[in-house]
């Protein structure tokens, strides 16, 4: 195994390997900046070019673009409050926060250390979990994959308020988003619901138009209306300086980043749930990281631990991700669907032999996921603080070129003039709920969440029908998400006792 | 205005909620189950939160761990009425001509900056807009409505 492992190094430095993988670097450290363009998209627009290469040479450039690709999704979200990837945008949150409190560089040196942590959790995960993961994957049925959600769901709503009827707001932004996942023709039936002939709605709603209109127009209007920059009169010297602090945050909190980067790695290897859940799992961890509601009523204030737990997971789960598509053939997400196209075309088959006769190759991946991520991040932060004095340029040239950002990140990901009305309405929606101190992170997750959890619920009624509710592992998790959800309401009742 | 943001909130997401509930019963079961499922607990919470905005105090403990927001004023609907100009003007005349320029009356009439440097800044979009998304990634960006009915596309 470790001379497969040293194999694998030595596949993944040959020149012509090593070329292709900066190459991929290039495209996804762009692919990532700009909104709407979307890992999965490049995946697709480049799996062509890898026809003439290699396997290891395809895989050090399709693995070396999609790895950093989260990497850089973060800069967008921590400098103009813009999900660069749909898998960064909880970054957002505490990241934009803190460049308004002109800590851009602090966040943004937080977050690339963060990602570069996670990308080697989840790289090193990826070597050592395929002996062992394939009976935990199997363990995980239609049950136990929709119990996860609902808990995964009861944790961000539960966490992002305070009080009794801050969590009544998680749960109604919750079902909010679930609700909106309903929209577009139905996987059982075949119905169209909530489409109102429209031919656009079919698909269901986008979530790139979504994310982007409800985190960035909320922004660009408080921007307007404070008429300054983004980080307002903070001093520049405090912009510049903060990028080793957020380094050293990265290490201060290493537990929580490393505890982030398992969660990512988890989220990862588990099919069908994906980037996007990951990131914001790992924020509702974090924000369960505060030992003091005090502590806690920083999150979304710009805590630095709300950068560090989206940050490791949305790299991390990178290498969960490729477990059960190399091992099984069973791909994780629509990247990984993508990516095993490339397996096809190269002639490889996953599953077996992948782990024997091709075994250098598989590690040959493990590496190109760290050495890219080293190299993204290092050249990152030769440029951080002139990317952190962006948010020091006056708001009335921003929000034009931000505004610009944003419409055209809405309309590639379908090239529809709906996207932009979905982005707009989202924008408005994600104002008032800003306005009114609505939580929108668990909106995001129900969204996301929402045909993955209908799926399972089917599935698991369909198969099982009520006695899907008597499985060992559904009943631990019914019971975790009822601690999730009675522990703020008893340490909250608590406190007004003592008080 | 927190308390107006959250009973417009609420009021249209029950409005919205009765409405999915009352269409999915027309619906074949396997269809319906989950916007059931959903739709009902999601129209009692939101009753809930209307209620509670309606007659309840707002506890300073209560509030979401989200940004803080400037209070609404002019400046939002100037800014809403921009976006919306834009928006028109991305339907009307398509982005290769929209995107200078609503960055060049932006930075000029909202923004009050120089000529010259609305000048540099919108023909730097420009640049990257054409280098990139339309010579580089080749994006469809179709031409607008307006050019289309005057036959000018």
């Amino acid at each position: 195994m470790i001379e497969a492992l040293i194999q694998g190094l030595f596949l993944v430095l040959q020149w012509k390997a090593l070329g292709f993988m900066m190459l991929g670097v290039l495209l996804g450290f762009w692919v990532g900046l700009l909104p709407g363009l979307g890992g999965a998209t490049t995946l697709a627009l480049m799996l062509p070019f890898v026809y003439t290469m290699q396997p290891v040479e395809a895989f050090a450039f399709l693995l070396g673009m999609h790895s950093v690709v989260a990497t850089t999704g973060d800069i967008t979200s921590v400098l103009f409050g813009v999900p660069g990837e749909a898998s960064s945008a909880a970054t957002i949150l505490d990241g934009y926060a803190m460049a308004k409190k002109g800590e851009a560089g602090r966040a943004l040196g937080a977050a690339l250390m963060s990602s570069l942590v996670g990308a080697i959790v989840g790289a090193a995960a990826l070597a050592l979990a395929i002996p062992v993961v394939r009976p935990l994957v199997l363990t995980f049925g239609s049950p136990e994959l929709f119990m996860l959600a609902i808990v995964g769901l009861a944790f961000i709503a539960s966490l992002s308020s305070n009080g009794g009827r801050g969590m009544l707001r998680g749960f109604l932004a919750g079902a909010l988003g679930l609700f909106f996942a309903t929209v577009g023709q139905d996987p059982q039936a075949g119905v169209a619901r909530y489409t109102f002939d429209l031919l656009y709605l079919w698909q269901g709603l986008d979530l790139v138009p979504v994310l982007v209109g409800i985190f960035a127009i909320p922004e660009i209007i408080d921007l307007a209306g404070r008429g300054t920059s983004i980080a307002g009169s903070m001093p520049k010297e405090k912009l510049s300086a903060g990028a080793l602090e957020g380094v050293k945050d990265t290490f201060r909190h290493f537990w929580l980043t490393i505890r982030c980067s398992l969660i990512g790695t988890f989220i990862g290897i588990l099919p069908g749930l994906g980037g996007s859940v990951a990131q914001w799992m790992a924020y509702g961890h974090a924000t369960q990281s505060a030992r003091t509601a005090e502590e806690r009523k920083g999150f979304g204030q710009g805590d630095v631990r709300g950068v560090l737990g989206p940050g490791a997971a949305n790299n991390s789960k990178e290498g969960g991700s490729l477990v059960p598509t190399i091992a099984f053939g069973v791909p994780g997400s629509t990247a990984m669907a993508i990516l095993l196209g490339g397996f096809v075309l190269l002639g490889l088959v996953p599953g077996p032999d992948m782990l024997t006769k091709h075994l250098p190759l598989t590690f040959s991946m493990v590496w190109t996921i760290v050495i890219a991520n080293i190299v993204t991040v290092l050249a990152c932060f030769l440029f951080l603080n002139h990317l952190a004095r962006l948010t020091t340029v006056r708001g009335s040239i921003l929000i034009p070129l931000i505004l610009v950002l944003v419409f055209i990140g809405s309309y590639t990901s379908n090239s529809s003039y709906g996207d932009l009305v979905v982005t707009l309405f989202f924008g408005a929606m994600g104002y008032l709920m800003v306005l009114a101190g609505w939580p929108r992170a668990p909106f995001v997750l129900g969204l996301v969440l929402g045909k993955i959890a209908e799926n399972y619920l089917y599935i698991s009624i369909a198969r099982y029908e009520a006695a899907w509710l008597t499985r060992p592992v559904v009943l631990a998790l019914i019971a975790i998400a009822v601690v999730v959800i009675i522990y703020p309401l008893y340490q909250a009742r608590r406190r007004a006792v003592h008080a | 205005m927190p308390r107006k943001a959250a009973l417009i909130l609420s009021i249209g997401i029950m409005l919205m909620s009765a409405y999915g509930i009352y269409a999915a019963t027309a619906w074949p079961w396997k269809a319906a189950l989950f916007p059931l499922a959903i739709g009902i607990p999601l129209f009692c919470l939101a009753a809930v939160e209307a209620l509670w905005a309606y007659f309840g105090r707002e506890g300073a403990e209560e509030g979401a761990m989200e940004l803080q927001i400037t209070p609404p004023g002019r400046s939002t609907w100037i800014a809403a009425g921009w976006m919306l100009a834009f928006f028109a003007a991305v339907v009307l005349l398509g982005f290769p001509i929209a995107v200078p320029l609503f960055v060049l009356l932006y930075l000029k009439l909202q923004g009050g900056e120089r000529w010259t440097l609305s000048i540099v800044i919108t023909v730097a979009v420009a640049a990257i807009f054409y280098g990139l998304f339309d010579a580089m990634l080749h994006l469809p960006f179709p031409s607008g409505l307006l050019l289309d009915w005057l036959g000018l596309a």
